[in-house]
């Protein structure tokens, strides 16, 4: 067993994040010096560094937007630590019983195995280590396939070519206030490369990388798939993650070039906080799609937790006959607030954009979507179809639609369409006189309603995100 | 901060009146307020250049191309303002029972304290031009319908502008429980020009408000302005607003259900040409239960032009079992013409049914050819087309002559659209 851990250690510093900086935590605050350091902490070459420092002016001299229907304490940017390395196995609980009782209840309801469940909860032991024989054997099929799937960090170092062509070509620093922070600060994400005319064999997963763990509030992703290729991308878990960071600012950058599909399905479930949604998460993220010619980007997304959510994956039709997709499932109760939807840029001719969103409010929740669909002068025969639906349970949530629609070109055609409604007396009573009982009537009649989204997840994915909304609806009826 | 609002305000701090408290309310809001940009959400597609370069020196008199027009069978009380003064002559006018008009600077003190009370207390604070408005307005004109009245003949606002004008105006209308009025509002004058024109509306308790505003100028001149509507029990108002673009035409549109069981009904289109801009923001309000309200726009944007529509509908916490629906289609005709259209919901009730739909698209290809194939041209075939496609909201109109003398205008509209 030692030789195992021994192992499983090494490859973990072979990865070239877990290294000497091991007990290292930044103290809070940010300046250039912050910066200079997270660079050196992760040998980072000079551009970079560069990159880096130019974002931070960029974010100073930008203001925070307001314009989301959320409302929070503000941000102390000082107050935040931007650099913390990832517990050592002593600081972590010894074992589940140390874990909050609540956490593990939900655990149990979702069907996680034992060793998965010690794994979220951030538990110091070694039965993570099957999940890294899985790794290994991924790691092999995958470049097999010639598909580099790493750390970003790791890529920058081996990889600089393509991460100097495409990190920040979708998403620029310029573009918000908390993507110029995330250039600016960002520690660790995902990096993906899928060569030409290759389809991806697995499914890649988060959940596979061995440092998920690690990389922090400031996340950054970027999936490159090259000409022809195929992949399918899935983020996050079901199951509630411990976490001790509240602000959470990830960028996260697709590029779909020439005949190229990219499916990106998230599952969202951080800490919401408590009751009034104190300590809850704020999840602030920016993540964009480019399509060139023929290229197919598709957003899946379930939300379920974080106390703010702020996030509008978007995709750029650039190519001609390029395809964009959105597929929401925004839940929210308690005291979250949730702003979310997408943007649909159409550049080229022939593109097309689906954009099917469910809101669920319930408790004293608002859940907003605010989508963006624009057709420039060039996106000739371009057509979008949009399709918002709220469904409200109680009286004290909000659901609201902002649906921005901007046309340029007449022979595009947009349609957006938004409903609101709440679960209907007519179809509990059926239920429940066919012996459900008002919870199950409420998540079976929940479920319909987001069953065209849930389609759209891979298959397990799909499962798991049922069952967390009807443990997500718990308590909320009646 | 732009020069044209800091020599508004500093011309309006000099006065002093029986509109004061009001007037000092407006500048200390302005005071504060941060001059709209593209940033602004509610000014993000309008730009408010022809405000900030509007510097014409004042006219020493009223000169106008425009004169009021006449509509065939239309019968009405006609209240004219040329260049924002006030010029009709109300002891001329022969007033049905129950109906009372005047201006607010002429009526005794008590009268002065209820229109005080009044005033702005249907528009909102956020409308900055509302404020400005507020803030420069000299008058209030004042049309009061008493209880169980209907007032059978139609009245008609017009508000006329002449080359370089620069007016303000302000009425105030007050429905009393059952009664019944048609109010027309007409703003003319296509030289370069400023105005803001504001009207409150407050329903009384089963009243009946049919309401019209006409939006029609063009060119050069900047008109700003809203109709604002607040509704008793059960009270009933069915709008139309008609808009033709202008270098900047601004209208802001609130409808609030204060009362339970009341209905809204508001139908709006635009034609807009060359460069011409309309911008319209509607807002409903449901603040208590058991409200309707139907809403229906049509847009038409050719060549340049820029067309705005922004239709929130805001249920408030326990406006339970409320309707709302707003419907939205829109007609792009060119590639240089751009639609930016925002339908928004704010919905803190439960019990409520709330959609609203958008399209924007151009004409139906089949359609055109259909009509192409039976020997029309597609020229006039479009014109038909367009035509057809507004005709439906004039058809609701329930005044027909308002609606016939319309229609040609359209018709007009429609040809010059497609010589060019």
């Amino acid at each position: 067993m030692t030789d195992q851990i021994d192992k499983a250690l090494e490859r973990e510093y072979e990865a070239g994040f877990v290294s000497d900086v091991e007990s290292d935590t930044f103290e809070p605050g940010l300046d250039e010096n912050v910066i200079r350091r997270i660079s050196t902490m992760k040998n980072e070459p000079e551009w970079m560094l560069e990159a880096r420092l130019k974002a931070f002016k960029v974010w100073q001299e930008m203001e925070e937007p307001d314009w989301a229907h959320v409302d929070y304490e503000k941000i102390d940017f000082q107050a935040i630590s931007y650099f913390s390395a990832p517990k050592s196995m002593k600081d972590k609980p010894k074992s589940l019983d140390e874990v909050d009782p609540e956490l593990i209840r939900t655990y149990e309801k979702l069907g996680i195995p034992l060793i998965e469940q010690q794994m979220l909860a951030g538990v110091a032991v070694d039965a993570v280590f099957d999940s890294v024989s899985v790794v290994t054997t991924f790691r092999e099929k995958l470049s097999e396939a010639g598909v580099i799937f790493c750390p970003i960090s790791e890529a920058i170092q081996n990889h600089p070519e393509l991460v100097k062509k495409y990190l920040g070509s979708v998403v620029p620093t310029k573009d918000n206030y908390y993507a110029a922070l995330n250039c600016a600060v960002f520690t660790d994400g995902s990096f993906v490369y899928i060569p030409k005319g290759t389809r991806c064999p697995m499914e890649l997963s988060t959940y596979f990388r061995i440092n998920e763990q690690n990389t922090g509030q400031f996340e950054r992703t970027l999936i490159i798939a090259d000409e022809g290729s195929h992949v399918s991308y899935l983020e996050g878990c079901t199951a509630p993650q411990r976490d001790e960071n509240q602000l959470h600012a990830a960028v996260v950058e697709l590029v779909a070039l020439d005949d190229a599909e990219i499916k990106y399905s998230t599952v969202q479930n951080w800490y919401p906080g408590d009751e009034n949604g104190k300590g809850g998460i704020y999840n602030f993220v920016t993540k964009r799609g480019i399509c060139h010619t023929n290229a197919k980007i598709s957003w899946t997304q379930v939300e379920t937790g974080s106390a703010v959510t702020w996030k509008y994956p978007s995709c750029v039709l650039k190519g001609d006959n390029s395809v964009g997709e959105f597929y929401s499932v925004a839940l929210t109760r308690g005291a979250q607030q949730a702003d979310t939807g997408t943007k649909m840029i159409h550049l080229g001719k022939n593109t097309k954009s689906t954009i099917i969103s469910k809101g669920i409010s319930a408790g004293r929740s608002n859940n907003s979507y605010r989508g963006l669909v624009r057709m420039n002068p060039g996106a000739d025969g371009a057509r979008n179809f949009t399709q918002c639906d709220s469904l409200l349970i109680g009286d004290q949530c909000g659901a609201h639609t902002f649906p921005y629609v901007e046309s340029r070109n007449p022979s595009a055609i947009v349609e957006h369409e938004a409903t609101t409604s709440k679960v209907s007396d007519d179809q509990m009573f059926l239920c429940q006189q066919r012996g459900l009982d008002p919870e199950k009537a409420v998540s079976m009649i929940v479920n319909g309603f987001c069953k065209e989204v849930f389609k759209e997840l891979p298959m397990e994915f799909a499962v798991e995100a049922g069952k967390l909304l009807e443990i997500s609806l718990e308590g909320s009826v009646g | 901060m732009s020069e044209w609002l800091n020599q508004a305000i500093t011309q309006a701090q000099g006065v002093s009146d029986w509109l004061s408290p009001k007037r000092d309310l407006a500048l200390s809001a302005l005071a504060d307020i941060r001059w709209p940009t593209r940033k602004t959400e509610a000014w993000k597609y309008t730009s408010l250049r022809p405000v900030e370069k509007f510097s014409k020196e004042a006219p020493a008199a009223f000169t106008s191309t425009s004169t009021l027009t006449q509509i065939q069978g239309f019968e009405c009380l006609d209240l004219v303002f040329e260049n924002g003064q006030f010029v009709t002559d109300l002891a001329a006018l022969t007033l049905p029972e129950g109906l009372s008009i005047q201006l607010a600077s002429q009526a005794d003190a008590s009268k002065q304290a209820e229109v005080l009370a009044k005033f702005s207390s249907i528009k909102p604070e956020r409308h900055v031009f509302g404020l400005l408005n507020d803030a420069l307005v000299q008058d209030v004109l004042v049309i009061e319908v008493a209880d169980n009245v209907s007032v059978a003949p139609a009245i008609r606002l017009t508000s006329i502008l002449g080359l370089a004008a620069q007016a303000h105006t302000r009425v105030l209308v007050v429905l009393g429980e059952h009664a019944k009025l048609t109010v027309s509002e007409h703003y003319q004058g296509n030289e370069e020009s400023l105005n803001t024109g504001f009207v409150e509306y407050e329903i009384g308790a089963d009243a009946r408000l049919e309401h019209y505003r006409f939006a029609l100028q063009t060119g050069k001149a900047v008109s700003l302005g809203g109709s604002h509507f607040q509704l008793a029990e059960r009270a009933d108002l069915n709008s139309t607003l008609v808009g033709f673009g202008s270098d900047l035409s601004r209208v802001d549109v609130d409808m609030v259900h204060a009362g339970e069981n009341a209905f809204a009904k508001m139908n709006a289109f635009y034609l807009l040409d060359g460069k011409e801009l309309f911008d319209l923001h509607a807002t409903v309000e449901h603040a208590v239960p058991h409200g309707t309200t139907e809403e229906n726009i049509r847009i038409i944007a050719a060549d340049q032009a820029k067309a705005v529509f922004n239709g929130r509908i805001h249920i408030h916490r326990d406006a339970q079992k409320t309707l709302a629906e707003l419907n939205n289609r829109n007609l792009l005709m060119s590639n240089k013409a751009e639609i930016n259209t925002k339908p928004e919901l704010e919905i803190y009730a439960d019990d409520v049914r709330c959609a609203h739909g958008a399209t924007v698209a151009e004409i139906d290809k089949k359609a055109l050819y259909y009509m192409q194939s039976r020997g029309i041209s597609r020229a006039k075939a479009q014109v038909m087309l367009n035509f057809g496609f507004i005709n439906e909201l004039i058809d609701q109109m329930p005044n027909q002559e308002l609606a016939e003398w319309l229609r040609p205008q359209m018709r007009e509209k429609f040809s010059q659209m497609e010589v060019k």
